[in-house]
């Protein structure tokens, strides 16, 4: 791996270290009507609206993965729902040809009500039901929240995979483009 | 920029949803490598995580300040009247043995004989939206192991589900996934009771025979049958409403918990791993 490669690596861990322990250590005690915000969903969010749908699988996988790791729920269901909320988002910005403005704003809102809503689906399909009475308020709370941040974490974003530079996370998972 | 192909690499895209499915499969079963893989990134991350927190509680406490305004007036209008029922009895001594007598009611669990406990500090609660699980201040250098029951002085919290140096996970019962074995305290008929999610009763219904006679308000303690993973006797809840279920062959009973798992701030855990 060539140094600048490494370099971007490095700078990515850090990025998802760095949500990781603040969604843990700080934003999961910042509850309104019970429910939070989801700052790993955001990175996959940003990162398929930036980047397109390889850049949002990628980062959804490991950053739900990274997630995962540090929840009591089934170990996988993070990193499956963020795959495809980061893809699923990445092919919609391609459709519309990244449009600025309040598409990704809108964009990020659905992706937080989708999310909620494949999370609880597939917990459901595997056996660890989710009262459905707990969903509306998670879905609009993280919708909230994706739609508040989701500009300041695509420029973070921006930032950190550069102008047509390869997907760090897919070199490293053996992915090609 | 360059976007990636509208289509995206669909090799990747089979590749990491494999992946997934085939993680939540192994997740489901809750194979003892994950298990492993998640108790060692707790000890390493969760001292980070201790000091974060400790960053970031002006924030948290100032966001509940703003979202929980509504409440703290109400709470605050409580709190008036309490203090001046409280000015008005301060002459008289029994309010002082009152008091005492309820804080040695939250300290000593009566129903726990003579398994050794230890009390813990909450010290945040579920970390996303989906966990119904809140993390304490002592880990497995106080003696805290996977397993143990956590409860308050009134009643069962939940248990141990996973624990690290010098914190631990308490999996609450408000958990869909949570099972209990419970028994009514006025004849001992015995169930399993589940949590059905935050704020929402526990439901008990399996194993309770269709012509019991169920009053409200009974009360529902663990069972301890053999090999339970509780020790029997620890209050649980109270039946609030029956019904019929299973077609006929079961009594569905709805049980309010008597702990507020919502809002903890100590919790007790019972040393006691069923080999008692």
């Amino acid at each position: 791996m060539r140094p600048r490669r490494r370099f971007v690596l490095a700078k990515t861990v850090l990025v998802l270290i760095g949500a990781l322990l603040l969604q843990i250590g700080a934003v999961a005690d910042l509850r309104l009507l019970g429910a939070t915000g989801d700052l790993l969903l955001l990175l996959a969010v940003a990162a398929g609206w930036v980047d397109g749908p390889d850049r949002g699988l990628s980062w959804g996988f490991a950053a739900g993965l990274a997630y995962d790791l540090v929840l009591d729920t089934p170990f996988g269901l993070s990193a499956l729902t963020y795959a495809v909320v980061g893809y699923a988002v990445g092919l919609v910005s391609v459709a519309l040809s990244r449009p600025a403005g309040w598409w990704p704003v809108s964009i990020a809102a659905l992706a937080g009500l989708l999310a909620t809503g494949i999370y609880a689906g597939v917990g459901h399909l595997v056996g660890v039901p989710y009262p459905f009475g707990d969903l509306p308020p998670v879905a609009l709370v993280v919708a909230a929240w994706n739609a508040v941040l989701i500009l300041p974490v695509m420029r973070l974003m921006r930032r950190l995979v550069g102008a047509q530079k390869p997907d760090r996370i897919a070199l490293v998972l053996g992915g090609r483009r | 920029m360059a976007i990636s192909r509208p289509t995206g690499s669909r090799t990747r895209l089979v590749v990491l949803l494999l992946a997934s499915v085939t993680l939540l499969t192994f997740g489901v079963r809750d194979v003892p490598v994950i298990r492993d893989v998640r108790e060692g990134v707790g000890t390493v991350v969760d001292p980070v995580v201790g000091a974060v927190q400790a960053a970031a509680r002006p924030l948290g406490n100032a966001w509940n300040g703003i979202t929980d305004y509504g409440n703290l007036e109400d709470e605050n209008a409580e709190l008036r009247d309490r203090l001046a029922q409280l000015e008005g009895d301060r002459v008289a001594a029994t309010d002082a043995e009152t008091q005492f007598a309820e804080l040695s009611r939250s300290v000593d669990l009566p129903y726990v004989g003579d398994v050794p406990t230890v009390a813990a500090r909450v010290s945040s609660g579920p970390r996303s939206n989906f966990s119904h699980a809140v993390e304490i201040d002592k880990g497995t250098d106080d003696g805290i192991a996977v397993g143990m029951p956590v409860a308050t002085g009134g009643g069962l919290v939940g248990r141990v589900s996973r624990a690290s140096g010098s914190t631990a996970t308490v999996e609450l019962l408000s958990d869909p996934e949570f099972r209990v074995g419970v028994r009514l305290a006025e004849d001992g008929e015995l169930g399993t009771a589940r949590g059905q999610g935050r704020g929402e009763p526990l439901a008990v219904d399996t194993g309770i025979d269709p012509d019991t006679e169920v009053a409200e308000g009974t009360g529902l303690v663990t069972s301890g049958v053999d090999r339970s993973a509780y020790p029997a006797g620890i209050p649980v809840g109270e039946v609030t409403k029956t019904r019929e279920g299973s077609g006929g062959l079961a009594l569905d009973l709805v049980v309010e918990p008597l702990v507020d798992v919502d809002s903890l701030s100590y919790v007790t855990v019972l040393q006691w791993t069923g080999d008692e």
